[in-house]
């Protein structure tokens, strides 16, 4: 799926948005994600995030500005697990794949594939509510991960989960991204899991949503070994954010 | 839509300590043991005994006469001679009462799937629904009467129209109020409405189906028993209803206990049946079917 010369996945350039109601949620926004690269999105409720995420998506087309979207699969990861409670595990990972008609033996071995990534290889016949917060989140990226993206849409994915699997799932979603290398947008309320996480954060404000800078993460999740995580660099980036998020 | 009972979404699961215990529960379910079995049906038993007693203890005490309250004696010593009047005037009202629940139960979904997929259906038609549900129902025998002739058809029609407002609402409920990212999910995903019906909706709706459906079953019991009221016994054999009113007439109180126990039993049969299908078809992914150690 990698080539080496590759589109941008997302491309937002003076992108604005004006609901229906008057509204304006984003003024002019320019944002480039390039195939693989991991921006995460961190800013007050009601800046904008989500909007920008349906806008990547192309659940929503903007009200002005040009955005060109050269991702040809996204996967859309929300806050709930939003699972289909009377299927099993299975079933769930191979919904997107189903609705697109991949043949039947692809659909299986692409759902089995994402769960043994996620480490659920064992709990296929399971419902959800047979397993645990983490599981089911984690029944969440395989689902995404099973329709094979180029871009992940994840809204806040792990805010509805205790802090220690909060931690866990987002090294879980380092490890994926190492093996599969998909764009990420990824929205989160922790700065601290934003650094961890992403190439770029994304700093935004509100009144009118914008974005207010464009941070490099000292510990991009391609470079590191383990040992060069939780460093000064990375407190220090995400004390600096804090402080621009406070001042705007 | 004030009929829909409101159905509780699926709470969080306790969290198992490892994968393989959340796929082979370690604890063995509980079998209904006797001990539990009894500790289900023994208090209200217990209330019932109490109960009966003391309505035959204030009677003797009172000596209140057959005619206008009968002791449980004397309802328990008209079994006997009044069996045999009361069948077929049963199997009549379940007749009635079973196939306007029916009828209810197919109009009801298929009126709340032509709404749920079809937003102009829906704006056309929600009227209407309010205001069949508003429209006292026992005014409107005496027309169906002259309609359809008074008798089981009559009957039928009326348990239906009774009956069918539940059913709609809920299942309206039900398929509108599917998780809004699932159908984002599906949406993107490229699936026809067709598919996002019958893979997503229907099947997040059939709680809310269900209920809908156990509501009817006592209301399609009421709609028989009212139509017989009104329509009367019509050519053929009579039902519940008009024995309960013939009864009344002539002061056969004894009889007619026995008239309304057994339109207890009608409506309690038809709910009990709808319970099962609910548990059978819910519980192992549904909170309202799952027995509370779940
Ligand atoms: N469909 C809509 N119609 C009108 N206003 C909306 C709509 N969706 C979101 N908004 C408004 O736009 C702003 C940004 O919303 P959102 O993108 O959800 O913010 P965030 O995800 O950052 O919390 C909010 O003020 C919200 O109320
Ligand atoms: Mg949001």
């Amino acid at each position: 799926m990698t080539t080496a010369v590759q589109a941008d996945l997302v491309r937002f350039a003076g992108v604005t948005k004006t609901y229906s109601n008057g509204f304006t949620a984003l003024a002019p926004i320019d944002l480039t994600i390039g195939p693989g690269k991991v921006v995460s999105i961190v800013g007050p409720s009601g800046c904008g995030k989500t909007t920008l995420l349906r806008m990547a998506g192309g659940l929503s087309s903007p009200t002005t500005g040009e955005l060109s979207i050269g991702s040809t699969q996204n996967s859309y990861v929300f806050q709930d697990p939003t699972l289909m409670a009377w299927r099993n595990v299975l079933a769930n990972t191979e919904l997107v794949s189903r609705i697109r008609k991949v043949p039947r033996a692809e659909t299986r071995r692409r759902a089995v594939e994402a769960l043994r990534l996620v480490g659920l290889e064992n709990v296929q016949k399971s419902l959800p509510r047979e397993l645990s917060g983490g599981m089911r989140m984690r029944v969440s990226l395989a689902r995404a991960l099973a329709s094979e993206p180029d871009l992940m849409l994840m809204d806040e994915p792990f805010a509805a989960l205790d802090e220690f699997t909060r931690d866990r799932m987002a090294d879980e979603l380092i490890r994926l991204w190492r093996e599969r290398r998909f764009g990420v947008l990824f929205i989160t309320h922790s700065i601290r899991e934003a650094v961890k996480i992403a190439h770029e954060v994304v700093v935004m404000a509100s009144g009118p949503g914008r974005i207010v800078e464009i941070v490099e993460s000292p510990s991009p999740p391609g470079t590191d070994p383990d040992a060069a995580r939780d460093t000064d660099a990375l407190d220090e980036t995400v004390k600096y954010i804090g402080a621009r998020l406070a001042a705007a | 839509m004030s009929i829909a009972e409101k159905t509780p979404a699926t709470p969080p699961a306790q969290t198992p300590a490892t994968p393989q215990a959340a796929a082979r529960p370690t604890v063995p379910r509980k079998a209904p043991s006797g001990r539990t079995l009894l500790s289900f049906v023994l208090p209200p038993l217990v209330v019932l005994v109490i109960a009966v007693a003391l309505w035959q203890a204030l009677i003797s005490l009172f000596g209140v006469p057959k005619f206008l309250v009968p002791a449980p004696l004397d309802v328990l010593a008209e079994i006997g001679p009044a069996i045999g009047t009361l069948v077929e005037p049963t199997l009549v009202t379940m007749g009635e009462a079973y196939g306007g629940f029916l009828l209810a139960a197919v109009v009801g979904f298929a009126v709340a799937f032509v709404m749920a997929r079809w937003n102009v259906a829906e704006r056309g038609l929600y009227p209407y629904m309010v205001l069949l549900q508003t429209i006292p129902i026992i005014a409107v025998a005496p027309i169906l009467v002259v309609w359809l002739g008074p008798g089981p058809t009559t009957n039928t029609v009326v348990a239906a129209m009774i009956a069918v407002f539940p059913v709609t609402a809920n299942t309206l409920t039900g398929l509108k109020s599917t998780d809004r990212n699932l159908v984002q999910l599906f949406a993107m995903a490229g699936a026809s409405k067709r598919y996002e019906m019958s893979v997503l909706r229907i099947p997040y709706a059939l709680p809310y189906v269900l209920t809908g459906l156990r509501i009817a079953a006592g209301s399609s019991v009421i709609g028989a028993i009212v139509g017989e009221f009104v329509a009367g016994i019509g050519g053929g054999q009579g039902g519940l209803g008009y024995v309960i009113t013939s009864t009344a007439q002539q002061l056969l109180m004894p009889r007619l206990f026995l008239a309304v126990i057994a339109a207890s039993c009608v409506s309690l049969l038809l709910f009990g049946l709808v319970r099962l299908v609910e548990v059978l078809a819910l519980r192992r992914w549904h909170e309202s079917a799952m027995s509370s150690d779940d």
